[in-house]
């Protein structure tokens, strides 16, 4: 096991976070820091709060107490507008059922977050949401609806709408939990590529071997952070050792 | 492939499959203790369900209870109006057949005709003694714009009675006193203690005390012209000697009435008996009684009828939305086997309670409604105690929970056709909505109103229910309001058979006296250079046939057309003695199209006249013609001059100089005798047409907020997505307001032109109805186009309605905040 290293700047900063529900804690007081650039995948068995964690640090759900601050901005100071807007403009996020729009074809769906900021032209969002596309290998469905695609393909959709404004960190709740191993090694690959590139992930996983793929593991009991892995960037190889290593880390948990 | 998002409501629903695992584990028969055990469970769900949905619940039970409410009024008001006329007839022994007549009069030579005739049971002559309205003063007021004609009669004591305000026969007036009919109670506001005055040219002044008001079961609504003063024998004598013109009230009862009346009429109408003036039958007093409250129970059921469309609507949206949200369970209950029957039973239990709570709620209110409903019905007839005042009205309730319940059984036989199987493995939403064929990437639109305008798009069927009721909200509201504007419109004028002008100057033919006032008349109008046009017109009687070629009498008003134009429906005036135009109950009457020819006797010769023109009349029975005949004065049955005013003259003024100088003409200002000739009927249109403006607005408010709540309860998914992704509240509440407003407009303007087609049409065979009774419907007699107030009717009323429906949508989008992304946890 390593420890955790600073890579660069700190992106977020949780300090004694805790979440309930109906006054059953979730989360007890936890303390995290992700680095930019990072790759984080967060385990632990069912119930122990690790959705929860990231939709509290994402700003997707209010926090009982503590504070988190993302890029220097406390949540807890921000409006629900704001908090939309900051999740609109500098997160993104991969479910495990995807959860494109029915109603909107594909690349509607890509489309759709910035159209919502706004920020530029739209022939530019029409072309990097092609681009985005063409690079995660759905360009030729882009004008299928929802219906008409399979959950590899919808997943690396998700993936391109989650890119689509540029994100400074790309949160995934169990992105390849509903996929089977090839789409789900697939979807990693890309993972892998944004990562390279500097994106900074955070990953919800029950997959050992999607562990394996990241730099750094979380392991999460009842609410706690009670493991924190720091294994270094995967490359492609010796994907099996690494896999190993997380299993038998896990297990000493 | 996503398998679709689960609503929180699912983990928060599904124990109660569990629950029902041990209420009914399996098909087949359910022994009686289980039985019990069933219906424990089903009402523990069904209690669950009215607290996860309270608001939705609530808002349904309202929009039934309103059905119910309205259905439960008009039946109501249908049953007391009919139970109050034909109790008014009966307590008054009404006549069967009237003849009025003014001038010399023979009661032996009446006598020895009826003494003949086997079909009469008895007959009975009135003299009612007219005042002239210079002459007659209430509580001071001279009664000059009065349009009706005031007649004071000695009341009778077997038949034909007046009756007091509990319906009791007035047979006896002290000396002094003086009973009114009721419409002045009513309309003018007298009270029981006012004074009547009766002056004369020669001087004479005679004051009564109103002691009491008179209900007439032949003369009692405005539209009947003639108006019965009761006064004791001495004081009817001592002003009839100073005052007044006589005129007798010929009644006749018949045997058969249904059947005799029409025979009895050709026969009298063929006797050299008096009848210089009008032959009026009991069909028509009815009619007259009971068109106004008629119309009003006739809009109140429009209004029912389409509510409970609406209410139906919305319970299979409802229910619809519902079944959805149980999908699963539904596919848990029937995969662990219970019966399909015991699973419809738990929706068919919540509800036909929805609709029973409903349904008394409606009973109860309707019955609060009725009195309001029928307080002119009361005013004017009193009231009829019977079974049926509540037996009705209670049936009408039992008839629409019937129709809600049985909708209920038809919508879940879709539950048949989920398998356990589709249903547990589709998850919550068992449809598959597809994409719209519009796309977003495609426009420039605002991202929210694009998707706003998209959803609408790709999901039209769910949007048709509230484009219906905004149709329909639309309808209800401008259809009375129109017919409210037509009729109190002054171009309504021309729908009464006449031409529009200032002044119109009425003579009866009572003696031969009566042509030399007509001319007189003529000649000073003539002198009088404030008249700039003088239009005469002779009305006789003339003998044609209807379509089955019986004799029939028609009034026929000769004069020059042109000067005088009513509104032709088509064709022209008649120009010369070979041409008639007739009114369209008559042209109906008669059988024949404008173009053919009829046979009318001119002069005790027949003559076939080509019918050149048809147009609308409402008055004197609606059967009337023009044309240009030789007017033997044996025919004439009155005079009548429309006289146009030169520009500066006042109406009222002029028409106040020629009542004194033109007496005993009747001069009336067109507008007046519009006014107090349709003036209650239009009142009550509109007083009709206000409250259906208010219901339209509140129904489309309620059912916005209604569709607005479950459009979010089913979207929620959706709304959850959006939320993760970064959009605001604000943002996704302008999509559903977009949403609503879209097909809003849609609806307002759908709903417009229906209301100036259909809701034309829907008029006008009001007034067929109304005027040639239900066998001339859909038969054309009826053309009137509406008489639209554009701003009103198109842009204020939907511009309240779009304003009630966007502040019902925003208030209802608020709860979109309550929507929380954990829908997406996966924990």
């Amino acid at each position: 096991m390593t420890t955790a290293t600073t890579t660069t700047g700190t992106i977020l900063d949780a300090q004694a976070l805790t979440k309930a529900f109906a006054g059953h804690s979730v989360l007890h007081g936890v303390d995290l820091q992700v680095h930019d650039g990072e790759f984080i995948s967060v385990m632990g068995p069912s119930g122990s709060g690790k959705s929860t964690l990231l939709y509290n640090i994402s700003g997707m759900d209010t926090m009982t107490s503590g504070d988190v601050s993302f890029a220097g901005q406390h949540l807890a100071e921000l409006s629900q507008k704001q908090l939309a807007r900051l999740r609109l403009t500098t997160m993104g996020f991969i479910f495990q059922h995807v959860h494109l729009l029915k109603n909107l074809c594909l690349l509607d769906n890509v489309v759709l977050p910035a159209y919502l900021a706004g920020l530029e032209p739209r022939e530019t969002i029409n072309e990097r949401a092609m681009g985005l596309m063409e690079r995660t290998g759905v360009a030729e469905l882009a004008h299928r609806d929802v219906s008409e695609a399979s959950g590899g393909q919808l997943q690396r959709v998700g993936i391109c709408r989650a890119l689509i404004n540029r994100p400074r960190i790309l949160f995934g709740d169990e992105p390849t939990g509903a996929l089977d191993s090839t789409a789900a090694s697939e979807i990693m690959d890309i993972l892998g590529e944004l990562s390279a590139e500097g994106t900074t992930i955070m990953l919800v996983t029950h997959d050992a071997g999607v562990a394996a793929r990241t730099n750094r593991v979380l392991y999460m009991v009842d609410g706690r952070i009670v493991g924190d892995r720091e294994q270094g960037r995967y490359t492609g190889e010796g994907l099996d050792q690494r896999h190993a290593d997380v299993a038998r880390w896990l297990l000493e948990r | 492939m996503a398998k679709g998002i689960t609503p929180r409501t699912d983990s928060v629903r599904s124990p109660n499959a569990l629950d029902a695992t041990t209420g009914s584990p399996e098909a087949g028969p359910v022994p009686a203790g289980r039985r019990r055990q069933g219906g424990d469970l089903y009402r523990r769900m069904v209690a669950r369900d009215f607290d996860a949905n309270r608001s939705v619940t609530v808002l349904l039970v309202v929009l039934m209870m309103l059905s119910v409410l309205l259905a439960v009024a008009s039946a109501g008001t249908l049953v007391r109006l009919t139970g109050a006329a034909g109790n008014l007839m009966t307590q008054a022994d009404a006549p069967h057949v009237v003849q009025l007549h003014a001038g010399d009069y023979d009661q032996s030579a009446v006598d020895r005709w009826a003494g003949e005739r086997p079909d009469v049971v008895a007959q009975q002559t009135m003299l009612m003694l007219g005042i002239d309205g210079a002459n007659l003063f209430f509580d001071d007021v001279p009664q000059t714009t009065n349009i009706q004609q005031n007649a004071l009669v000695v009341p009778n004591t077997e038949r034909d009675l007046l009756l007091d305000l509990d319906n009791q026969p007035i047979t006896d007036v002290a000396p002094g006193t003086i009973v009114l009919p009721v419409i002045y109670q009513v309309e003018a506001g007298l009270e029981v203690g006012g004074t009547v005055r009766i002056t004369a040219e020669d001087g004479f002044e005679k004051e009564f005390t109103i002691a009491g008001f008179a209900r007439d079961s032949i003369m009692n609504p405005a539209i009947t012209s003639s108006k019965r003063l009761a006064v004791s024998a001495a004081d009817l004598e001592e002003v009839r000697a100073h005052t007044g013109s006589v005129e007798h009230l010929i009644s006749f009862w018949l045997a058969d009435p249904d059947a005799q009346t029409g025979e009895f009429e050709k026969a009298y109408q063929d006797s050299d008996l008096p009848q210089a003036g009008q032959l009026v039958d009991s069909a028509a007093f009815r009619m007259f009684t009971m068109i106004g409250d008629g119309l009003v129970a006739a809009v109140v059921i429009l209004v029912a009828v389409l509510l409970l469309g609406v209410g139906l609507l919305c319970l299979r949206f409802s229910f619809l939305t519902a079944a959805e949200q149980d999908y699963r369970e539904i596919g848990v209950l029937k995969a662990i086997g219970v019966a399909p029957r015991d699973v419809k039973r738990i929706y068919l239990t919540k509800y036909a309670l929805l609709a029973g709570l409903a349904s008394v709620l409606g009973l109860l209110g309707g019955w609060a409604l009725t009195p309001l409903l029928t307080r002119s019905i009361t005013r004017y007839m009193g009231s009829a105690p019977s079974v049926g005042n509540w037996l009705i009205p209670i049936l009408a309730a039992l008839v629409v929970f019937a129709m809600l319940v049985l909708f209920v059984v038809v919508l879940l036989r879709r539950l048949d056709k989920v398998s356990a199987v589709t249903a547990l493995s589709a998850g919550a939403t068992g449809r598959q909505s597809s994409a719209s064929r519009l796309r977003l990437h495609r426009s420039r639109m605002p991202v929210h109103l694009r998707l706003g305008i998209m959803d609408v798009v790709g999901r039209l069927t769910t949007y048709l229910l509230l484009f219906l009721v905004f149709v329909i909200s639309t309808f209800i509201m401008i259809v009375p309001v129109n017919s409210a504007t037509t009729a109190n419109a002054l171009e309504f004028i021309n729908y009464m058979g006449t031409g529009a002008v200032d002044l119109r100057i009425d003579l009866r033919y009572t003696d031969d006296t009566s042509a030399d006032q007509f001319a007189r008349a003529l000649d000073r109008l003539s002198a009088d250079p404030d008249a700039a046009t003088i239009t005469p017109m002779v009305t006789t009687r003339n003998d044609t046939v209807d379509k089955d070629g019986n004799t029939i009498s028609l009034y026929v008003e000769n004069g020059d057309h042109a000067l005088l134009p009513p509104l032709y429906a088509e064709g022209r005036a008649p120009t010369d003695s070979s041409e008639i135009a007739l009114s369209l109950l008559a042209l109906n009457q008669a059988g024949r199209q404008v173009g053919d020819t009829l046979p009318v006797e001119v002069g005790g010769q027949t003559r076939d006249l080509s019918i050149v023109g048809s147009y609308q009349d409402i008055t004197n029975g609606g059967k009337t013609a023009k044309a240009s005949l030789t007017t033997d004065a044996d025919d004439v049955m009155w005079y009548m001059i429309g006289v146009e005013l030169a520009p500066g003259a006042d109406p009222t003024d002029k028409a106040a100089e020629y009542t004194d100088r033109l007496a005993p003409a009747k001069v009336a200002d067109i507008e007046q005798w519009r006014i107090q000739t349709l003036g209650p009927i239009a009142g009550q249109i509109a007083i009709t047409a206000g409250a259906s403006a208010i219901v339209a607005v509140a129904l489309a408010m309620l059912m916005t907020a209604l569709f607005t709540r479950m459009l979010l309860a089913r979207d929620a998914g959706p709304i959850a997505v959006q939320r993760a992704i970064g959009a605001d509240d604000s943002g996704l509440r302008g999509q559903y307001l977009t949403r609503i407003l879209l097909v809003l407009v849609g609806g307002v303007i759908v709903g417009t032109l229906a209301a100036n087609t259909l809701g034309e049409g829907l008029f006008n065979l009001m007034f067929e109805a109304m005027f040639g009774g239900f066998e001339t419907l859909g038969q054309g007699t009826s053309r009137i186009d509406f008489a639209v107030n554009p701003l009103l009717a198109y842009v204020a009323l939907p511009a309240a309605l779009i304003g009630a429906v966007a502040a019902a949508a925003v208030a209802s989008s608020r709860s979109i905040s309550a929507t929380s992304i954990s829908t997406l946890t996966t924990e």
